[in-house]
Parts: structure tokens; C-alpha cells; sequence
């Protein structure tokens, strides 16, 4: 019985979006508000559950239940006094709504960021670039003529793309030519996305008329 | 001390970082697991900030007494009943992402998943009407971008190479009219012929295209996703990673600071 | 004639939207489908699995939300029915926090219809945040990240994770992707650890991923809902996938008609001008 009221409440919550499409009325944004403020609350209750109790609340738990909160601390070792490092910019992060103290918070932003860099560049270079290039460096003459035709285009896709991007130099003379071969290549690219994202968006769209027919219409049969 | 520090910090963890990628022993490896562990924990806490900013904005309307205020409330409304629902589902079954708690089994099965996935089902309607505005073959490189995707589009899909003949028979005859309305008013004998000759290879091309492109349309978009548009994506990639590489170590060495402020 | 192009160049969007409707509804409700032959990027995948041997530990993560339901969901429970029937193990975690209960679901729904049991069979890991961070530190050791699973059971308590400690223990990964974390698995799992990955992607986010595949960072491609029913043919159970490709087909024609439409007015109003 619970499942069929619920049932009929996403039906109802569908057409409301749905509703969207004929003009902007109340029903779409009363759901588009739901919308966001339940997907708020979610993240924050996921990032309760799995960050803050497992990594936070987690290694003080055990010694927390035997000794309590006051007499805990004697007790700690350096895996849980390291832990205030984390905490300490964590609490940092959130001092940003405190006016007086929201200098603080850009500890925590400066450490985030840093990271996000570093791993960024890592990964990049380690993981994209080298490889990348790696797999671009293809025999130009194979047996197969099929074979060296792709192999061409491939390395001269990439190449030409690449010279499309640099707007250090004026595209004339020969940077022009290899520019002008790019953009085709790249036009040709973007077709193909253009392609795969009408796939994609019809896709989603098939999925919800899906479950208005077969689980909520078919409920009723 | 208020600048400083931060740079500082930022120096720190993106040079053990990158000096860990080549130096993977001590002290440099265990410091980069130990700031990765760190950078969880902190990161979440990014995520928290998002939500106050969110909840602090609705707030703020609701207390000028906006036109949309209503709206607000619902937000805030919605915000703390999913919210006291997870607690209670937590304290009930453990956590409220058991298989068998209420806050899963309904609230997120029948009223999160639904709202998210019909706001982006709209996409679908918007992209037709954007495509049919908006694609418009205005230039070579504009053209090539209509017939990628139309190779793309019918070739990934069932029976969509028993469409394409009518479509590219459709398309050359409008290319054989347009070419011919084009070389009735030129006066230049050699333009003329031009113009005329597109119109004849058009109308001659028809069947050969259209045969091909019922035997192998398939095969042609594989083509193009496996080899062309590889390339093309392939060199943007890379000139994104550069890019972001350049950024990152102007981050690092504290040239750039725009996320100070 | 003018007034006509005109009219053919301006089609009000309420009409589209109701021949998008209608082109997608019929389909649905006729339910005839067409054969079609598998991809070799998405038959790749499906052999590698085919040949890891059986007790073998594939990591599942979930980067998707509901929003990418339909397109990753059906391939996720029939990639889950594959890899059950073959007896190799699951252990599942994301970084997707929105979707990672659709994973969660279609696990328990999977896992309980072919009688696997939590803890020997599957293991649902959860979620931590730093994405690129959390993949690092799983290669040096996996409770670094997850000391516990998502009902807070000390990994080693489990006998599927007893013997898992990092990608050296994990025969493959599949990444079910509607961003940008596929990349960051590739730049760090594969390139870093050598990890085995297969990603299945949204139709949005697959074409970005075939420079992976051809320089062999990644065994196997599935993209799209195009993708999920490949392998719904190949697994031989044919689902939602499968069945809403017809609907694909339709909706595709009609956008094709549309953009001739379209280009028939503006070319000629241009000519009329």
C-alpha cells in the first residue's frame, strides 16, 4: 500500500517537471525546490556517514566508549592526535560564515586547492599526456593501406588540432594551413559529441516514459 | 601571516606531490598518503560550505519576504525533513542507507531519483528544439559538423543505415536545386558550368551514396568515432592538460592566488 | 511560398516536444526490437571478463546519479548478473554520492535474486570525498580509504576482503562514469598501479573516452544506452537497453527530419532575400 502512495507521488513529481515544457508554473517550482533542498540534505547526511564517523568520529570510538570524553585523551596515540590536523582545517573550512574569523578558512581552501593542483598535475602527465602521445606515435606505412590511412589521420588529427589551439602566432602561412586542418578535424569531433549527446538526453527521456507506462499506468492494470 | 601562511601551505602540498610522483620512497611517499588522507577528510567539508551557502541564500529571501519566499520555505522545509528522516532511518536501522531502511527504500527510490532524472529527461526536448533552431548549415565546417553527427546519430542506432538513403537522397536534391538556382543568373560561362555540374553529380551521386551508406553506414560511424574524432579529442586533451598543468604549478609557486580571496 | 518556408523554419517547440513524446511512446508500447551487432569496444569488455578466472575480485565504481539512470543502470545489473554467473567477486564503492545507493540497490536486487552472499560474494564499500586522492591511497592500501564497509564491518571481518588490500589483489575495474572520474582513473589506477579498467560511460562522455581505449589505457568501452544493449545481447539477457533502441531510432530520424527542416527554410528565405 505504501509503495503504490509513493508510487503515485514520483508520477506526480515527474509531470510536475514535466509541466516545465508547456510553461513555468508553480507545480515545476515547488519540485524543482524539493529538488534541491532534499539533494542538499542528502549530500550533507552522506558526507556525515561516510566521512565524518568513519574518518573523524571513527578512530576515537573504541577509546570514547572505554574511557569516556574527559579521560580519553591520556590515552591517545599518534594516530589520533595526528588527526587534529584534519579536524583543525576542517573546522577552519567552516569558520568562513564567522566574519571576524573567516580569514582562517583560507587555510583550509590554500590546502585544497594545493592538493587539487598537485594531483592534478600527476595525473595529467603521468597519466594523459605520456601516454597520450605514446599511443599517437603509429607506423605511417604499414602492409595494410586501410591501416596507414587511419594511422595518418590519427597523427595528423592530433597534430593539427594542437597547432588550432596556439594563439601565440597569427594563423598565416603554413599555421594557418595546419590550423584549417584542425578546425575540420575538430568539426567533425564535435559531430560525433553532437551525435552521442542526442543519444544520451533521448536515452533519459526514454527511461521516464518507461516508468510512467510500465510502473505507474501498469500499476493500475 | 593571513597570506602567507596559505601560500605556504599550498606550496607544500602540491611540491610533496609532485616530487612523490618521481621520489616515491621515504619521507616523500608516506607524506603523500598522509596528506591524501587528509584531503578526504577536508574535502567533504568543501561540499558542507556549498550547503550553508545554499541554506544562507533561501534564508536570507525568506527573511526579506521575496516574491518567490514561498519557495524558499519549501526548500528549507524539504532540507529538514529529509534530513530528520535520514537521522531517523540512522538511528533505526543502523544507517539510512541500509538496503532496508525507509529513507532508501522511498524517499530516495520514489522522490529523489525521480525529480533528478526528469529534470534531465527535459534535455531531450530542449536539444530537438535547439537542433531544429539552431543547426543550420551555414559553411563547409558547419556542414561537416551536420553530417558527422547525422552519420553518428543513424549509424549507432537499429535500422538507422535503412533511413540514411532517403535522408542523403533528400539532401542531394536540395543540393542539385540550390546549385541550379545558383547558376541561372551567373553570367560567367565557366561559373555556369560550375554550378551546373554540381547539380548533375548530385542527382548521379544519390544512388552509389545511398547504397554504400545502407551497406556500411555502420561501419562509417565507427570510422569516425575510432579514427577522426579520436585524433580531434586526442589533441584537445592534451592542450586541456597542458593547460591545466600550466595553471596548477602557477598555483603552486603562488603566482596565482584568485582562490585567496 | 515565402510564408511557407517561413512556417517550416519556425515550427513552434510545443509540437516538436509533443512528436518527441509521441515518437519515443509508441515504440515503448509496441516493444519490437531489432538485432544488431555488438561494438568491438564493448565486445572487448565483455571477453575480458568472459576470461578472468573464476573467485577473481572486480571493483565496481559507481559515478553516476539518477540522472544517467537509464543509460547506466540496466548495464550495471545485467554487467552484475555477468560477472556473478562467472563466480567472480564485487566489491563496490563510488565517488558519486547521489548515486551510489542506485548502486547499492541494483547489488542487493542482483546479489539476492542469484543467491550471493554479503561478505563472501559482494562487498559494498561505500564512499569517501577526494576522488583522484582516494584512488592513490587505495593502491597503497585499500583500508587507508575504507577501514570499515558502509554498515561500519571491519574489512577484515569480511572473508572477501581478508586477502584485498590494493589494486594488486583486484583483477579488474569497472568504472560506470557520467564525468570526469573515468579520467581520473585511468591517470591514476591504470597509470600509476597498471590496473585492469573497462569504463562504461553516459552517450555525453563515451566519445572523450576512445583515445583511452586505442591507446590500450582502458580493455574495454561501453558507451550510451547503445552500449548497455550490446551487452545485454551478449550476456543474453535482453532488458530495458535493448528494448528502448527502437524508440532511440525513431526519436533520432525525427531530429534528422527536423534539421532538414530547418535547413530548407533558412536556405531558402536566404535565396528569397
Amino acid at each position: 500500500m505504501i509503495d503504490i502512495i509513493f508510487l503515485w507521488i514520483a508520477a506526480g513529481l515527474t509531470i510536475a517537471i514535466f509541466s516545465f515544457l508547456y510553461k513555468d508554473n508553480p507545480f515545476y517550482k515547488l519540485a524543482e525546490h524539493i529538488y534541491v533542498g532534499s539533494a542538499a540534505s542528502f549530500w550533507f547526511l552522506y558526507l556525515w556517514y561516510f566521512d565524518v564517523e568513519p574518518k573523524i568520529l571513527g578512530p576515537f570510538k573504541e577509546l570514547f566508549k572505554t574511557y569516556g570524553f574527559l579521560k580519553m585523551w591520556p590515552h591517545f596515540g599518534p594516530t589520533q592526535w595526528i588527526l587534529f590536523i584534519p579536524i583543525f582545517l576542517s573546522i577552519c573550512m567552516l569558520l568562513r560564515f564567522i566574519p571576524p574569523v573567516a580569514w582562517l578558512s583560507r587555510w583550509a581552501i590554500a590546502f585544497t586547492v594545493g592538493m587539487a593542483a598537485g594531483l592534478g598535475v600527476t595525473g595529467a602527465l603521468q597519466g594523459f599526456i605520456i601516454p597520450q602521445i605514446q599511443a599517437t606515435i603509429l607506423p605511417l606505412f604499414e602492409k595494410d593501406i586501410l591501416t596507414s590511412f587511419n594511422n595518418i589521420i590519427i597523427v595528423v588529427a592530433t597534430i593539427c588540432t594542437l597547432f588550432y589551439f596556439f594563439f601565440s602566432k597569427e594563423h598565416k602561412g603554413a599555421l594557418g594551413l595546419f590550423s584549417k586542418i584542425g578546425i575540420t578535424f575538430i568539426m567533425i569531433a564535435f559531430g560525433a559529441s553532437f551525435g552521442y549527446t542526442i543519444m544520451a538526453r533521448v536515452s533519459l527521456l526514454i527511461g521516464r516514459i518507461h516508468f510512467l507506462i510500465y510502473e505507474w499506468l501498469g500499476s493500475l492494470f | 601571516m593571513k597570506k602567507e601562511v596559505p601560500l605556504a601551505i599550498t606550496f607544500i602540498s602540491g611540491f610533496v606531490l609532485i616530487v612523490a610522483l618521481f621520489i616515491p620512497h621515504e619521507p616523500f611517499g608516506s607524506l603523500q598518503e598522509r596528506f591524501n588522507d587528509w584531503y578526504i577528510i577536508v574535502s567533504g567539508f568543501t561540499l558542507i560550505l556549498g550547503i550553508d551557502s545554499l541554506l544562507l541564500y533561501h534564508w536570507r529571501k525568506i527573511k526579506r519576504k521575496e516574491k518567490e519566499a514561498p519557495y524558499s520555505i519549501a526548500l528549507i522545509l524539504s532540507f529538514i525533513i529529509t534530513l530528520i528522516w535520514g537521522i531517523h532511518s540512522g538511528i533505526k536501522y543502523g544507517s539510512p542507507f541500509s538496503p532496508n531502511s525507509t529513507f532508501l527504500r522511498y524517499f530516495y527510490t520514489y522522490i529523489f531519483v525521480p525529480l533528478q532524472a526528469t529534470m534531465f529527461s527535459l534535455l531531450a526536448f530542449f536539444i530537438a528544439s535547439a537542433a531544429y533552431r539552431a543547426f543550420r548549415a551555414r559553411g563547409l565546417n558547419a556542414t561537416l559538423l551536420l553530417i558527422s553527427a547525422g552519420i553518428v546519430m543513424l549509424g549507432r542506432v537499429p535500422k538507422g543505415e535503412d533511413f540514411a538513403p532517403y535522408f542523403i537522397g533528400i539532401t542531394f536534391i536540395l543540393i542539385a536545386i540550390v546549385s541550379f538556382l545558383e547558376a541561372i543568373p551567373r553570367v560567367n560561362l565557366y561559373e555556369k558550368l560550375i554550378f551546373y555540374g554540381i547539380s548533375i553529380i548530385s542527382i548521379i551521386l544519390i544512388f552509389p551514396i545511398g547504397y554504400l551508406l545502407k551497406i556500411h553506414l555502420p561501419s562509417i560511424a565507427d570510422w569516425i568515432m575510432n579514427v577522426p574524432q579520436l585524433g580531434a579529442k586526442r589533441g584537445l586533451f592534451i592542450g586541456i592538460s597542458l593547460g591545466a598543468i600550466a595553471m596548477a604549478l602557477r598555483i603552486i609557486l603562488g603566482i596565482e592566488r584568485t582562490y585567496l580571496k | 511560398m515565402k510564408e511557407f518556408f517561413e512556417k517550416i523554419s519556425r515550427i513552434d517547440r510545443r509540437i516538436i516536444y509533443v512528436i518527441v513524446f509521441i515518437s519515443i511512446l509508441i515504440p515503448l508500447l509496441i516493444k519490437k526490437g531489432f538485432e544488431f551487432e555488438p561494438l568491438p569496444e564493448v565486445k572487448n569488455a565483455y571477453e575480458f571478463i568472459e576470461n578472468l578466472p573464476e573467485g577473481a575480485n572486480c571493483l565496481i565504481s559507481i559515478d553516476y546519479d539518477a540522472a544517467s539512470m537509464p543509460e547506466l543502470q540496466p548495464l550495471l545489473e545485467v554487467m552484475l548478473i555477468h560477472l556473478f554467473r562467472k563466480n567472480l567477486k564485487v566489491i563496490m564503492m563510488g565517488h558519486w554520492p547521489l548515486g551510489l545507493p542506485l548502486g547499492q540497490i541494483a547489488l542487493e536486487k542482483i546479489a539476492r535474486e542469484l543467491g550471493k552472499k554479503y561478505g563472501e560474494d559482494y562487498v559494498f564499500l561505500g564512499y569517501r570525498p577526494g576522488i583522484a586522492a582516494v584512488m592513490l591511497n587505495m593502491g597503497k592500501e585499500i583500508r587507508m580509504v575504507f577501514d570499515v564497509d558502509y554498515k561500519g564491518i571491519p574489512l577484515d571481518s569480511l572473508p572477501l576482503m581478508r586477502n584485498v588490500h590494493n589494486y594488486n589483489d583486484i583483477a579488474l575495474l569497472i568504472g560506470f562514469e557520467a564525468g570526469a572520474v573515468g579520467d581520473a582513473w585511468v591517470q591514476f589506477a591504470q597509470a600509476r598501479y597498471g590496473q585492469k579498467i573497462i569504463l562504461t560511460s553516459t552517450a555525453v562522455v563515451a566519445p572523450d573516452l576512445y583515445p583511452y581505449f586505442q591507446a590500450k589505457q582502458i580493455v574495454g568501452l561501453i558507451g550510451g544506452l547503445r552500449g548497455a544493449a550490446d551487452y545485454e545481447n551478449l550476456v543474453k539477457k535482453r532488458g530495458f537497453a535493448f528494448s528502448g533502441m527502437t524508440a532511440q531510432t525513431i526519436v533520432h530520424i525525427i531530429i534528422i527530419i527536423f534539421i532538414i527542416l530547418g535547413n530548407i527554410g533558412y536556405i531558402a528565405l536566404r535565396r528569397l532575400r
